[in-house]
């Protein structure tokens, strides 16, 4: 296998304020380290504030005051060309931004600014990462629109001229366009109605094929992950706690949180009621010793109270961080 | 830009009203460019002559051309509220779209100098600044130091747009895409808040307009150049109402009052059109 694509190791990232004296650290990203390989979509799902969305931000360099990253190193490596955004300065971080790393943000509809014809979003955004002229980029453009069944005619509009999945499909027409090594999608579809959404996943995953780019999918819907992704991890306040094969995970999750998780899926056929975990997620400006979960967790014993768990391999590429769990013997 | 002004031209009255008037008050001015007289000579005509053929608005006691002189002094007075308004809206631009963006510090200090700017009181230093320059005192200069003093609301206005744009998601695109911060704020920012600027723009004139001719009126500005305010100032130097001269005052003043009024009336409908709240109550209607 080639060299992994991102690799995360050890990553924390907080939130640190200081307004009238008073200091507040919020560890939104605490400890997370994966990598993701060429031509692989890797889910990341959790319940909302448990630091997808900070995690991403931060792989994507776009971590922006009270946002510093603490520790931990984040490193692509696009066909040979390594770049570590924790180090790099901005200027390297912008000549990879766009032709090698695209990112689909949260609520993308809004990445279209709202006074300006969709051509000039394109041009704005994107023509400077590709260095043609402006006639031969515009026709770069027009065909991949058409890859995502857009119109040339929707780069004369404005953005409120298009329905929901028109933009949805623009916006991911504009993160693609520069066929960049590495996407990040930041809850692409969740605005949209499971029809459109329908259209628009399988949309992304034909562009990804046939781009043979990275993608990291970040949803806290795991039907969609169940559709989409080739492994999936699960973040549980600010900690990755299982990562494994996208069915793997499915067929048998390790660890409490994810069995639970996994159990409140209604499935057919099941007369059962789903039984919800007690409690709700730790604040993460002070959050509990050791193991983040023990709170919640069923299995909670007296070790997780002191210690943080470690991720432990339990079975192939299938990682978990749970004393509790134990490892699947080898048969 | 052309149907906006269609559809405006025939769903407002008020914007209907305000242009015709605005239209009216421009081919004046324009008239000046045919003027038989030059502004600022004296005794080209007979003094003191009532409305009547050839001198349509009567002459004045210095010998001049009432409605001649008016096309001059209107078109003096206009370009003076659009210089004021087009230098104004500049630094009010730059002001609030880089306070609201930058924030911080950068913000503190911009909007401090900003809040200086609108505690002073305008007309005590503008007759002060009259004092000081005395002789070299000029219709530009007049100009440029009104600019200087009239951007600090509209800046507010754009900073609180310019603070909301910030957050936005294509913002954050932009930055993410690499673009300066130069061209975010000229290509991302800067046409969203463009329809505010318009409209405080036409405001603007009025005030600087108005503020113009109160300085003149009182003499506290170059009189050699004419104005409508200036015309004002040598009717009473000459005590044109005593002497029963009224269409040397009546005229000026008509004038100015039509532009206001057709200023006013086209920035309330703009105004009306451009917040979409009223927009939509409107299209219900």
């Amino acid at each position: 296998m080639s060299n992994p694509v991102l690799t995360v190791s050890d990553l924390r990232a907080f939130y640190q304020t200081s307004a009238f004296g008073i200091q507040r650290e919020v560890r939104a990203v605490d400890g997370v380290s994966f990598h993701v390989a060429a031509n692989e979509i890797y889910g990341l799902a959790g319940e909302s504030s448990c630091g997808k969305t900070t995690l991403i931000r931060t792989i994507a360099g776009a971590a922006r005051p009270p946002l510093k990253v603490v520790g931990g190193a984040i490193t692509f490596d696009f066909k040979g060309r390594r770049v570590s955004v924790t180090d790099a300065d901005p200027k390297m971080l912008a000549a990879i931004r766009w032709k090698h790393l695209s990112c689909v943000m949260q609520g993308s509809m809004n990445v279209l600014n709202p006074v300006r014809r969709i051509r000039h979003s394109f041009i704005d955004f994107a023509s400077r990462h590709v260095g043609e002229p402006m006639p031969v980029f515009l026709e770069m453009v027009r065909v991949h629109l058409r890859r995502l069944d857009l119109e040339a005619r929707v780069l004369d509009v404005f953005p409120h001229q298009l329905s929901g999945g028109m933009r949805q499909r623009v916006a991911i027409a504009l993160a693609t366009v520069c066929r960049p090594d590495f996407i990040i999608a930041d809850e692409p579809t969740t605005a949209l109605d499971v029809i459109v959404q329908n259209s628009v996943l399988a949309m992304i995953r034909e562009v990804q094929r046939e781009l043979g780019s990275s993608l990291i999918f970040v949803t806290h819907d795991l039907a969609v992950h169940a559709n989409l992704s080739d492994r999936l991890g699960i973040m549980y306040a600010g900690r990755l706690v299982e990562e494994g094969p996208t069915a793997d995970i499915f067929r048998k999750p390790r660890h409490p949180y994810t069995i639970n998780l996994i159990s409140s899926l209604p499935r057919i056929g099941s007369d059962n009621r789903n039984k919800g975990l007690e409690g709700a997620p730790p604040n993460l400006a002070n959050p509990p010793s050791g193991c983040r979960f023990h709170p919640r967790c069923p299995l909670a014993m007296d070790i997780c109270r002191r210690e943080n768990p470690p991720m432990t391999e339990h079975g192939p590429g299938h990682r978990v961080a749970c004393f509790a769990a134990v490892p699947e013997k080898v048969q | 830009m052309f149907t906006i002004f269609r559809d405006l031209f025939r769903s407002r009255g008020a914007f209907a009203a305000g242009a015709l008037l605005l239209a009216v008050v421009v081919l004046v001015a324009a008239a000046s460019l045919v003027s038989p007289y030059p502004p600022n000579d004296s005794f080209v005509v007979p003094p003191d002559l009532a409305p009547s053929w050839p001198h349509i608005l009567g002459t004045t006691s210095r010998g001049q051309d009432v409605f001649w002189q008016l096309t001059f002094a209107i078109r003096n007075t206009l370009l003076f509220g659009f210089i004021v308004a087009m230098v104004s809206r500049a630094i009010a631009l730059v002001v609030g779209l880089v306070s609201g963006y930058a924030g911080g510090l950068t913000d503190r200090v911009l909007m401090s100098i900003n809040d200086t700017f609108i505690v002073i009181p305008l007309f005590p230093i503008l007759v002060l600044f009259y004092f000081v320059m005395r002789d070299s005192m000029s219709w530009t200069l007049l100009a440029l130091a009104m600019a200087c003093l009239g951007w600090a609301y509209d800046a507010r206005l754009i900073r609180s747009v310019a603070m909301s744009l910030r957050t936005r998601e294509f913002t954050d695109t932009s930055v993410f895409s690499g673009m300066s911060t130069r061209q975010i704020l000229a290509q991302e920012h800067m046409p969203y808040v463009l329809p505010i600027v318009f409209s405080t723009t036409l405001n603007n004139m009025n005030w600087s307009i108005g503020l113009e001719v109160t300085l003149s009126v009182l003499g506290f500005t170059n009189i050699d150049t004419p104005t409508i305010g200036v015309m004002i100032y040598w009717a009473n130097q000459h005590t044109a109402m005593v002497a029963g001269i009224w269409w040397w005052i009546f005229f000026p003043v008509l004038l100015v009052v039509i532009t206001f009024v057709g200023l006013f009336l086209l920035a309330v409908s703009m105004n009306e059109y451009i917040d979409p709240r009223s927009r939509l109550s409107r299209a219900a209607t």
